[in-house]
């Protein structure tokens, strides 16, 4: 064996061994190092997995928890809502001219919790709404609202313009309603309340139609608020408009002519309608006093009553035509029949004592012939002839004892006692206008018919319903009558021969025209005592019921004046202080048809 | 070298599909916008014109008239 070979193996060995101690300890070394970045990452995740599991748990509390809450952020945050009032409809007379209209009005108000110094707020705003700055200084500082004070109603778009750049003031606009004809029409129109109610008249009966209906945009807002996308809309729809069968003209001249006489007379209220027989179109209904509609805050509550259509009374000589057609068409009675008038003193068991008017004394009298003197006995024997039962069921007919139906609220139904209740004074009284209440629309729309051949006529105020272009949506116009109330020839009888002579000859000559041939009958009847039993000689209700021309009636009028002051002894009979109205009334509306 | 060119184009034609989209979206709610301040202006006109028709009719009206020609 070789001694070199033998150290250099047991050096190689050595080596061997050296290398393997060392790499023993390497792998000792790797196995703590390993073991250690296996912690690390263990705590790694461990950590990654709880911060994971806590993020679960917030999306949760967030996603499920506080969902409601923070979507309700959200969209406040990402939302503009836009309320839009409605436009209130609008309302004109048959010719297209407009009685009530609503418009926008700016109005500058103020919010004083956020105005710092009012004294250089005010005087930024004065030289812009013309309002001196001590005034508007005065309005921020004593409001009692932190939230808003008006400065300025009605500001122009300049105005709101400039205002809306100061901090702290801003600009609120809302509809107003304007009735450019002040109070020629007030009791028909009505008026409406600042909520955009209708509150009276045709306003309050059409509310539904004219309010319209509120509308609610959702936009989706970007950051400057301004919207960017429309997220959800409720269409806002403006109120429909009305066409009114009035006429302002015609109106007019019956407001002007009815207020010169109740001045003249010292009349304690009146009461004017001119309706168009063959359809029972009200052309103009005037109730004296009246009130401007845009001032309901200083009008007496006692003048906004529609007196045409609320107030009933007792109607006098007025009523006889009725009754004489009622006879006539019942056969109880001839045209050319005559009936003693007792010499102006009727009296017998059961119905007292009836006398005539102004103490005359008629003899033989027939039909016309007592209408043209307007005979009390001659009508009080010829309700004794028709009968209770009859004599209700006529009147009845002619629609005494229930309201008319006009489109308008308010409306009274008189009173027409059933013929079970009546007495021997009722056959008799009746006749001639007492113990019956009617109104004055009940009045018009029963001449209506006898002027319109015996047809029914339903009166009525609004014709049509207009969209906001103007085009009409809906026809108003009752359907046509059917049948008739009495026979036609006695109609046209009562109305070309009877009432034409009352005019000629009798009680209603101050209400003859050249132009036309005016029929018509006068009524001046006696107010019932309020305190005792009996009528009271100093308070009359003068009325006067016409139409023209007799042949082919175009208007009937009604006016009927209440409590004509006696002391100025100018009169205070239904043919002196009614029937000049009445005619002047006929002849100006005549002529105004006529042209137009 | 051709696969990267087209990997390069259907990128940029993506970023400028994007950028569009975005533009037109922007654009979608400019004119919105415009739309409605249109609106609101038209709106303002017409009720300026309403005002304006008011007055006249205040003037027209029978009872005016009448009472201009009572004055005179």
């Amino acid at each position: 064996m070789n001694i070199n070979g033998g150290l250099s193996g047991i050096e190689s060995l050595r080596q061997q061994k050296i290398v393997n101690s060392k790499s023993k300890i390497v792998s000792s070394k790797s196995k703590i190092v390993k073991d250690k970045s296996a912690g690390v990452t263990i705590l790694f995740f461990a950590l990654l997995i709880t911060a994971f599991l806590l993020l679960a748990v917030r999306c949760f509390y967030l996603q499920f928890l506080k969902s409601s809450h923070y979507t309700a952020l959200c969209t406040k945050q990402q939302q503009s809502y836009h309320f839009q009032k409605p436009q209130r409809g609008v309302i004109l007379d048959c010719r297209g001219r407009v009685l009530a209209a609503s418009n926008k009005s700016q109005t500058i108000f103020a919010e004083p919790r956020i105005i710092k110094r009012p004294e250089i707020t005010s005087k930024q705003l004065a030289s812009i709404v013309d309002i001196s700055a001590g005034q508007i200084d005065k309005l921020i500082r004593e409001s009692e609202n932190p939230g808003f004070v008006k400065i300025k109603a009605g500001a122009d778009s300049n105005q709101c313009d400039a205002a809306g750049k100061i901090y702290g003031i801003g600009v609120e606009s809302c509809w107003q309603r304007y009735y450019p004809v002040g109070s020629l029409a007030s009791h028909i129109l009505g008026f409406s309340g600042i909520d955009n109610t209708g509150l009276c008249g045709i306003e309050l009966q059409y509310d539904k139609e004219l309010k319209g209906s509120a509308g609610q945009n959702i936009f989706l807002a970007d950051v400057h608020r301004r919207p960017i996308c429309l997220k959800q809309s409720n269409i806002c729809t403006d109120g429909v408009g009305l066409i009114l069968t009035i006429d302002a003209a015609v109106q007019q001249f019956v407001r002007a002519e009815l207020s010169r006489q109740c001045e003249e007379f010292g009349a304690e209220s009146a009461v004017a309608i001119v309706a168009e027989p063959r359809t029972g179109a009200i052309l103009a209904m005037v109730s004296l006093p009246d009130f401007d509609p845009a001032d309901i805050g200083r009008t007496n509550p006692n003048n906004l009553r529609n007196r045409a259509i609320s107030d009933q009374f007792e109607p006098g000589s007025i009523l006889k035509p009725v009754v004489a057609a009622i006879a006539l068409d019942t056969g109880v009675l001839g045209q050319n029949e005559k009936i003693f008038c007792e010499r102006g003193h009727y009296s017998g068991k059961g119905f007292g004592h009836i006398g005539e008017y102004g103490g005359h004394e008629f003899g033989d009298l027939t039909i016309r012939e007592i209408l043209t003197v307007s005979s009390n006995i001659g009508m009080a024997k010829i309700g004794r002839r028709i009968g209770k039962k009859q004599l209700y069921k006529g009147l009845s007919l002619f629609g005494f004892g229930r309201q008319t139906g006009i489109d308008l609220p308010g409306e009274a139904e008189g009173l027409l006692r059933p013929a079970d209740s009546w007495t021997g004074y009722s056959r008799t009284r009746i006749p001639f206008g007492q113990e019956i209440s009617v109104t004055t629309i009940q009045l018009i729309r029963a001449f209506c018919v006898l002027a319109n051949g015996g047809s029914p006529v339903q009166p009525f105020l609004v014709s049509a319903m207009v969209d906001n272009e103007g085009r009409i949506i809906k026809l108003k116009r009752p359907s046509p009558a059917v049948g008739f109330v009495i026979k036609p020839q006695v109609a046209r009888w009562i109305v070309t021969e009877a009432l034409v002579d009352v005019v000629n000859e009798g009680t209603g000559q101050k209400a003859a025209l050249e132009k036309w041939q005016v029929f018509g009958k006068t009524g001046t009847a006696q107010l019932a005592l309020s305190d005792r039993k009996g009528y009271s000689d100093r308070d009359y209700i003068a009325s006067f019921i016409a139409g023209a021309p007799a042949e082919a009636p175009a208007v009937v009028v009604l006016v009927s004046i209440y409590k004509p002051d006696i002391s100025l002894g100018k009169g205070y009979t239904g043919g002196t202080v009614a029937a000049p109205v009445a005619a002047r009334i006929l002849e100006k509306t005549l002529n105004y048809l006529e042209k137009h | 070298m051709k696969s990267l060119f087209c990997f390069v184009f259907v990128v940029f034609c993506f970023t400028a599909v994007l950028i569009f989209t975005v533009y037109l979206r922007g654009a979608n709610n400019h004119i919105f916008y415009m739309l409605c301040t249109c609106t609101a202006e038209q709106s303002r006109l017409k009720q300026q014109l309403g005002s304006k028709q008011l007055r006249l009719e205040g003037l027209i009206n029978p009872v005016a008239v009448s009472q201009r020609l009572d004055e005179h």
